[in-house]
C-alpha cells in the first residue's frame, strides 16, 4: 500500500490508485496552499487543481478526488462550518450537475469543512453517475485513509476522526 | 655488520608477536566455535559432548525480493525534488509505463537525462509513460535532481522503489505493462535508442504471447506458486500425469524432437521416432 506524505496531509493510496499532493508555485505574492489529487487511473502530468486535463480521461469505472486547502482566513466561515472531512460519502451526494465540468456520464460531489483548523473543499469525481453505487465505496475507502495534520503542527498526522458531524453537501 | 644484525632481530621479534597473536585468535575463534556446538576436536574433554549440541538462535527476516513474485509490479511512492508527494500504480495502468531508475551523480546516467529533455523525441511506443525514479532524498541530493529533470518529467524520488523492483544498480529500466499489470522487460543500457528498442520487443513478445499462446499462466502474468498450479492443470488437462515419459527426458533429443540418424548403415526408416518432451 503506497503511502503519500507531505504539506501536512498523509493518506494511504488504495491498490490501484495513484496521487500527489503538492502545492503550487507562488504567483504575485499569493501564497500557495496545499492540494491533493488521487486518482484510480494514471494521472498526468499537468492536472489543474481540479481536475481540469484529468477528469476527461476517466473511464466508466474510476475515481479521481481533490483535496483542496484554502488558506486560515477562511477558518469560522460559514462555508466551512462543518468540522471533520467526510468520509463516509453515500450514492446519493453525487449528482451530474455537480461537476466543476459537465462530462456526460459524470458524477459529482463538493464537500466544505474545516479540520484541525484547516479549511479544505473536498471534490470527488466518478466516472460513471450509473456506476455510483459500486464507485462510492471505493471513494470512502480512500478517504478513510487520509489523514491532515492539524494547523500549526508538523508531526504525523493523528488518525482519520471516527465521526464527523454537522454540515452539508455543497451540491 | 652489527646493525644488521639488530635489525634482523627486529624483524623475528615482529614476527613472532605477530604469529602469536594470530595462534591467539585462531584459538579464540576454534573456542567460540565450540562453545556454539559446531567445533572440531575436542579441546574440553567430554564435557561439551556430555552437554550436547548448543542450539544457535536464528533469526528470519522478511522474504528478500527474489522471494516475491518476479513480475509483480508495485505501486511506487515518494516525493518529488520539490518536495511534494507523488505516487503512481504501473500495474493499475491500461498502458505501458517505462520506468528510468537513474541518479543524478552517475555518468551513465547523464547521457539519459539529456535525453528526456524531449520527451516528444524519445522514440517510445505511443501512449508509454516514463517515469523517473531516484533514491529517496536521504541518500540524493534533490537539488541536483531538479537540475537535471526536465520540467515535464516525473520524477520520483523513493529508496523503497529500488528495493521493490531490484534494481541492481543506475541506469536499470523497468518495463511494466498495463493490462496485465506485470513486468514485461527489465534491464540496463548505455544509450536511450536501446532502451526504446528493448520496449518495442517487450511489448511485441508480450502482444505476440497474449495473442497466440495456449498457455493461460504465462498470459495471466502468474508467477510462483499459481503458476505452477495453472501449469499442473494443463498438463493434467493435456493427459500428462505424474510419471508420464514425456517429463522425463533422458536426452535433448527427447526435448528438441531431433530425428536420430542411424549409423549402422541400414534403412533410415529403422531410426528411433524422435520424440518430443509434452
Amino acid at each position: 500500500m503506497a503511502t503519500l506524505r507531505a504539506h501536512g496531509i498523509e493518506a494511504q493510496l488504495p491498490a490501484g490508485f495513484e496521487g500527489r499532493i503538492f502545492t503550487r508555485a507562488s504567483s504575485d505574492g499569493a501564497v500557495p496552499y496545499p492540494v491533493a489529487q488521487f486518482a484510480s487511473f494514471p494521472l498526468p502530468v499537468q492536472v489543474g487543481d481540479f481536475g481540469g486535463g484529468a477528469v476527461n480521461l476517466l473511464g466508466n469505472s474510476d475515481i479521481f478526488t481533490v483535496l483542496f486547502e484554502y488558506g486560515p482566513e477562511s477558518v469560522g466561515r460559514h462555508l466551512f462550518a462543518r468540522q471533520g472531512m467526510p468520509r463516509a460519502l453515500g450514492s446519493s451526494d453525487f449528482r451530474p450537475y455537480a461537476l466543476r465540468r459537465g462530462l456526460p456520464g459524470q458524477s459529482g460531489t463538493q464537500w466544505f469543512f474545516t479540520e484541525g483548523g484547516r479549511p479544505f473543499t473536498l471534490y470527488v469525481v466518478l466516472g460513471s453517475h450509473l456506476g455510483r453505487d459500486a464507485l462510492v465505496p471505493k471513494v470512502n475507502q480512500l478517504l478513510a485513509r487520509v489523514a491532515v495534520v492539524p494547523a500549526g503542527q508538523s508531526e504525523a498526522p493523528p488518525g482519520p476522526p471516527s465521526d464527523a458531524t454537522g454540515g452539508l453537501p455543497w451540491n | 655488520m652489527v646493525a644488521l644484525a639488530v635489525v634482523v632481530s627486529v624483524v623475528v621479534l615482529l614476527m613472532a608477536v605477530l604469529v602469536a597473536g594470530l595462534l591467539r585468535s585462531h584459538a579464540d575463534i576454534l573456542r567460540a566455535l565450540h562453545e556454539l556446538g559446531v567445533g572440531v576436536g575436542e579441546p574440553g574433554g567430554d564435557r561439551s559432548r556430555d552437554q550436547g549440541p548448543t542450539g544457535v538462535p536464528v533469526t528470519m527476516g522478511p522474504p528478500l525480493p527474489g522471494e516475491r513474485s518476479s513480475t509483480s509490479a508495485r505501486s511506487v511512492a515518494g516525493v518529488t525534488p520539490d518536495g511534494d508527494a507523488l505516487a503512481v500504480s504501473p500495474g493499475g495502468a491500461g498502458h505501458a509505463t517505462l520506468l528510468a531508475f537513474l541518479s543524478s551523480g552517475c555518468a551513465t546516467c547523464a547521457g539519459f537525462w539529456r535525453s528526456f529533455e524531449q520527451p516528444d523525441r524519445l522514440g517510445l511506443p505511443p501512449g508509454t509513460r516514463l517515469i523517473v525514479i531516484t533514491k529517496g532524498p536521504e541518500l540524493e541530493v534533490p537539488a541536483e535532481v531538479t537540475g537535471k529533470a526536465h520540467r515535464g518529467l516525473t520524477v520520483i524520488m523513493s529508496t523503497e522503489a529500488w528495493v521493490d523492483y531490484e534494481v541492481p544498480g543506475a541506469p536499470f529500466f523497468v518495463l511494466v505493462d498495463g493490462r496485465s499489470g506485470r513486468r514485461i522487460g527489465e534491464g540496463v543500457a548505455n544509450h536511450f535508442p536501446q532502451v526504446v528498442e528493448m520496449v518495442h520487443r517487450a511489448a511485441a513478445d508480450a502482444d505476440g504471447f497474449t495473442a497466440t499462446t495456449t498457455s493461460r499462466p504465462f498470459a495471466d502474468g502468474l508467477d510462483g506458486p499459481e503458476r505452477e498450479a495453472a501449469n499442473d492443470r494443463e498438463l493434467l488437462a493435456a493427459g500428462i500425469h505424474p510419471g508420464d515419459p514425456s517429463l522425463y527426458p533422458r536426452s535433448l533429443d527427447d526435448i528438441h524432437g531431433a530425428v536420430t540418424v542411424d549409423r549402422s548403415g541400414g534403412h533410415p526408416g529403422a531410426s528411433r521416432p524422435a520424440r518430443r518432451a509434452g
